[in-house]
């Protein structure tokens, strides 16, 4: 309880309001641009959090995150666009609503379902993290190495299309991790004699140059984006939301825990909680032929996940410090540059700071009412916002981001390059995601695995010795090897059929 | 995807021959345990096979490709991310001796002007978006952004 209130007057600080204020219309701004995604959001914002103290620079990421996925449903239901991935599940059915003049109602039912959902998995998260801590307590190095392994090749399960070249793009990651003195010996591997090299790639860099350069370079490929935007009475937009929450309430908790598990799982993030959301609710719903052509159970299941999503991204993030999705592979870099080391020991260490982000996140949700209604009245004017300007300005914010970092041009470069690798990675169909978590999670597997290796005098069958590290491991290569064990079944079917 | 499979898996399947090259010069551990080289390796070995694998699909799709019928194709303009990675190669050239301000608007005004932006318009937002920036990082934040020319 005492941490609870010490976590309370961290938040309650006038100039940590004051961020989360500015980083709600921040996240608000990014989502309801179409094109701009809230890692991108997350990727410009840290070269600010650098300059905060701990408990700031965590909820800038927290309460910006959750306006920038509820955003984006605003252009989808608008404009047919939606402003993040995450929105792309049920932006057909918001815009054949709003074709039907129920925008109003489908922008209502976006803010508080969103609100619900990030309150659930609020409480999720309230209740899980710490119990997940006590168990952590108790890892060792083999138990970090399988969790890291888990989180990569779960990160690659769920990429989208090909898994092979997002096993490629992860192990792009893992190698641009090596770059720099090693833990071993401290000998400096791949550096080419530059100065520069010998820390490492920076983290910041690599991560704005991935998100947000490759961002850049496809919007300034394509022209100015004109839209008809549909008229809408912001006044009117709660009216009937608590008729359909009545209605709708088992698929809210539904949805909610299912967003909130997916969360948890490494590498998994809120666009694929909404589509699996998206699913199930068509499978259960009575009328599943409106799916598609303008069901609100459709936005009611979707929207409350991808938003509950977000909390259980943090649980693996902070127990373990194995990232959930990219944004927490970010908040994973902060909290390392801030000189705090995700996992158990900051719950025994720093529970004040955990506090203060369970109840940023339940701040960040309850704000989303008022703030999602003041978006949803601005939106016509957002949505007109010049791109051929905001785009050479987002350019400007992340070089200038890059350079703080270290101040120095070097990571300018690093940026660029960066930035060029994403963009090409990402035409040809290689998710970038993948390389961020293996930036963070690299020298995560890498020092527990030498670690265990030297401990246990090279003895590989001490990595399934330990209970728990045993299971990880099994889950690990069982992931591994479900491709193969995909496609020789398959082979047998067709085999059995023809 | 097929002839970009192929340079994509290519490039990935040198990556890993060029690491796996690199690492024989790193020192091993006592005992002959592979050291500082043992990660790098297993990553080298896995690049090279998924690289290939990247390959053979290319191969595969290569194949069985069909002409996919004329449809209305949005019109890209390729040339606008070569010119932003120029312009950011500009800048890491040019901030030292000219400074954030000046290598700032120049590199937004060029781009906007490519953007068709008018040029008043790139002209007063540049100069205003790079002094606004320059006031938050440098004045706010402490950054010690260059000053090259204007410090005179």
């Amino acid at each position: 309880m005492d941490f609870l209130i010490q976590g309370l007057g961290l938040l309650l600080a006038p100039k940590v309001l004051l961020v989360i204020c500015i980083c709600s219309l921040y996240g608000l701004f990014v989502g309801s641009i179409p094109g701009l995604s809230a890692t991108l959001a997350a990727s410009l914002l840290i070269p600010f959090t650098f300059f905060m103290d701990p408990v700031p620079a965590l909820v800038s990421i927290v309460t910006m995150s959750a306006m920038a996925i509820f955003a984006g449903d605003i252009p989808a239901a608008l404009v047919r666009i939606p402003g993040t991935p995450s929105s792309a599940a049920y932006t057909q059915d918001s815009f054949a609503l709003t074709q039907q003049g129920k925008a109003e109602m489908v922008l209502g039912v976006d803010v508080v379902f969103s609100a619900i959902g990030g309150l659930m998995g609020a409480v999720v998260l309230m209740t899980s993290a710490p119990m997940l801590a006590e168990v952590a307590m108790n890892f060792s190095s083999f138990e970090y190495f399988w969790l890291a392994a888990l989180g990569l090749s779960a990160t690659v399960m769920v990429s989208r299309g090909s898994q092979v070249k997002g096993a490629l793009a992860m192990l792009l990651g893992l190698f641009l991790s090596t770059i720099g003195v090693d833990i071993t010996l401290g000998y400096p591997r791949f550096t080419f004699g530059s100065v520069e090299l010998l820390n490492g790639i920076s983290f910041i860099p690599a991560m704005i140059g991935v998100f947000g350069i490759s961002e850049v370079m496809r919007n300034v490929m394509q022209g100015e984006m004109k839209f008809a935007i549909a008229r809408v009475q912001a006044g009117r937009i709660f009216h009937g939301t608590w008729g359909l929450f009545k209605r709708y309430k088992f698929n809210v908790l539904r949805s909610g825990f299912l967003g909130t598990f997916i969360g948890i799982l490494p590498g998994a993030g809120a666009d694929i909680a909404a589509w699996l959301a998206y699913a199930v609710s068509k499978r259960s719903s009575k009328e599943p032929e409106k799916y598609g052509y303008g069901s609100i159970e459709a936005i009611i299941d979707s929207g409350t996940a991808n938003n509950s999503c977000l909390a259980g991204d943090w649980v693996p993030a902070l127990v373990f410090g194995i990232p959930g999705d990219s944004i927490t592979a970010i908040v994973i870099g902060v909290l390392f540059m801030k000189g705090l080391r995700p996992g158990p020991m900051i719950f025994e260490q720093q529970p004040q700071i955990i506090y203060a982000v369970y109840l940023a996140f339940i701040v960040a949700n309850i704000l989303m009412i008022p703030f999602g209604y003041l978006a949803v009245k601005t939106s016509s004017q957002m949505l007109r916002v010049p791109k051929n300007i905001l785009i050479p300005g987002i350019l400007m914010f992340a070089i200038t981001g890059a350079f703080a970092i270290n101040n120095s041009v070097f990571d300018i470069g690093v940026l660029g390059l960066m930035g060029i690798i994403g963009y090409f990675m990402e035409a040809n169909g290689y998710p970038v995601a993948p390389i961020v978590l293996g930036l963070v999670l690299g020298p995560i597997l890498e020092q527990n695995f030498m670690t265990s290796m030297i401990k246990s005098d090279w003895d590989l069958t001490l990595f399934f010795m330990r209970p728990i590290s045993a299971i990880l491991g099994t889950i690990t290569v069982i992931i591994w090897l479900f491709p193969f064990l995909a496609a020789f079944l398959e082979k047998a079917k067709k085999n059995r059929t023809s | 995807m097929g002839k970009n499979d192929y340079i994509g898996g290519g490039i990935f399947v040198a990556l890993g021959v060029f690491i796996w090259a690199m690492t024989f010069q790193f020192p091993g551990l006592d005992k002959g345990h592979p050291g500082p080289s043992l990660f790098p390796q297993v990553l080298g070995t896995l690049f090279i096979f998924f690289g290939s694998l990247v390959v053979y699909n290319g191969w595969k799709t290569k194949k069985v490709k069909e002409e996919s019928p004329p449809g209305e194709e949005i019109p890209l303009n390729s040339f606008n991310p070569i010119l932003v990675i120029i312009l950011i190669a500009a800048f890491i050239a040019a901030a030292n001796k000219l400074g954030f301000i000046i290598s700032g608007v120049a590199i937004l005004f060029i781009l906007m002007m490519k953007l068709r932006v008018s040029l008043l318009k790139s002209s007063i937002v540049s100069v205003a978006l790079v002094c606004f920036v320059f006031l938050i990082f440098s004045k706010v934040l402490r950054v010690p952004l260059p000053i090259g020319l204007l410090g005179w």
